[in-house]
């Protein structure tokens, strides 16, 4: 099975279009396809698909709860905190504020005594939907307020791998949220390739550059998609492709007749376009 | 009796900095008698914190024992987590020195908050409570 992903750093490039149209191209040509919605904070990949989000599934996420017979009021936790989390003064014992933590353990690793107890909360929900005979759609969806999404995507991430798995599945495409941050970098661990998509203005290739520094450390093999190649300054992009040493792969034209399709959600005609 | 006062700088004379998780510096003033003996300038770490600012600068000012917080505005953690210790909280204060804001006080002009008066800027619980550092691009 090979895993693909379509990211960037800059929002509405067209991340999530390219993503859709791959895997729907790849499906057409009789490849089994799965698609993963990993942009869990704003999953909108079924919309295009026409989809009712199907059969979920909870994914919890672990919490900080104080023991406190056990706890000896020293601190530490409250001083390992990146996120300012735990407030404590001396001779008091600590106090968790949920609004600022990511559940990310550091707190009830390092405590000496033990007194600080885990309790699971639901932190979002993943999907399953099949959209054909050989091409399915997994989506994470993280609860509104959740102040760290990188387990979510994991989460969702390992739903897809395990269903692709079960069923000889060709191509796994996940969709990436933008930027460069946790969640983006959960969604392309492991990935075999990586597109970037952008477009060409100076936000694009700024957001580019970011990118391809991120899929360079990850040591994932990186093409760029270049939506919009036909107008702006594409130049810039070529430069940047240059500097990375990788190459514009797909490029996608500006054009009313794509847009007026995309919208239609016909999205046989729009690969016809591309 | 220890008033705490966010601040632009680390002076009495210095104006009061609106924001508490954000300011630039705690002046920690302590009173006796009704009359200002002396006073102590915190620098403030949390005023680039990514989140959790006002937190930061709850623990610092609390751990300094006072009984008093004087300040612009505050947000809901840090306000729940100062009002649990027992620190009476006075906000809507700004345009005046430190100086001037504790001796306000002294006269009694200044009066206790009852709850946060702004809505902070940490993720939240709900989407209405403002975007914080939760989304990061």
């Amino acid at each position: 099975m090979q895993k693909i992903a379509s990211t960037g750093v800059k929002g509405g490039v067209g991340k999530s279009t390219f993503a859709i149209l791959l895997a729907f191209k790849l499906s057409k040509q009789g490849k089994k396809v799965v698609l993963c919605d990993c942009d869990v904070e704003c999953p909108n990949d079924y919309l295009i698909l026409n989809q009712k989000l199907e059969n979920p599934k909870p994914i919890y996420q672990e919490y900080p709860e104080l023991d406190e017979q056990k706890c000896q009021k020293c601190g530490l936790c409250s001083e390992t905190c990146k996120e300012h989390a735990i407030f404590w003064i001396k001779d008091k014992y600590p106090t968790f504020i949920y609004d600022l933590c990511t559940g990310c353990g550091a707190c009830w690793i390092v405590c000496p005594n033990k007194a600080i107890k885990t309790k699971r909360k639901k932190a979002g929900e993943s999907f399953f939907n099949k959209v054909n005979d050989n091409f399915w759609l997994i989506t994470g969806r993280s609860k509104a307020g959740v102040s760290e999404t990188g387990p979510i995507v994991r989460e969702v991430k390992n739903r897809a791998i395990e269903f692709a798995e079960n069923n000889k599945i060709d191509c796994l495409i996940l969709d990436t949220a933008p930027g460069t941050h946790c969640s983006v970098i959960q969604a392309l661990l492991d990935v075999d390739k990586a597109y970037a998509v952008t477009e060409p203005t100076p936000l694009g290739a700024h957001d580019l550059a970011l990118i391809l520094e991120l899929t360079e450390k990850l040591k994932i093999p990186s093409e760029i998609v270049l939506n919009k190649f036909d107008v702006g300054n594409k130049k810039e992009i070529e430069n940047i492709a240059k500097q990375f040493n990788t190459k514009i792969s797909v490029e996608i034209p500006y054009s009313e007749e794509l847009v007026r399709a995309y919208c239609e959600k016909d999205l046989n005609r729009v690969v016809n376009l591309i | 009796m220890k008033i705490a006062v966010s601040a632009i700088a680390g002076n009495l004379d210095a104006m009061v900095d609106a924001r508490f998780g954000r300011c630039a510096y705690f002046l920690i003033v302590e009173v006796e008698e009704n009359k200002i003996k002396g006073h102590e300038a915190i620098k403030n770490p949390g005023v680039s914190a990514m989140g959790g600012a006002g937190i930061q600068a709850a623990q610092i000012v609390a751990s300094k024992k006072i009984d008093v917080l004087i300040t612009g505005n505050i947000g809901p953690n840090a306000f729940n987590v100062l009002s649990g210790t027992g620190i009476k909280i006075l906000t809507g204060i700004g345009g005046i020195t430190v100086k001037k804001a504790v001796q306000r006080y002294l006269k009694g002009e200044l009066k206790e908050t009852k709850t946060p008066t702004t809505p902070g800027f940490g993720p939240g619980r709900d989407m209405e409570r403002g975007m914080g550092k939760g989304r990061r691009w």
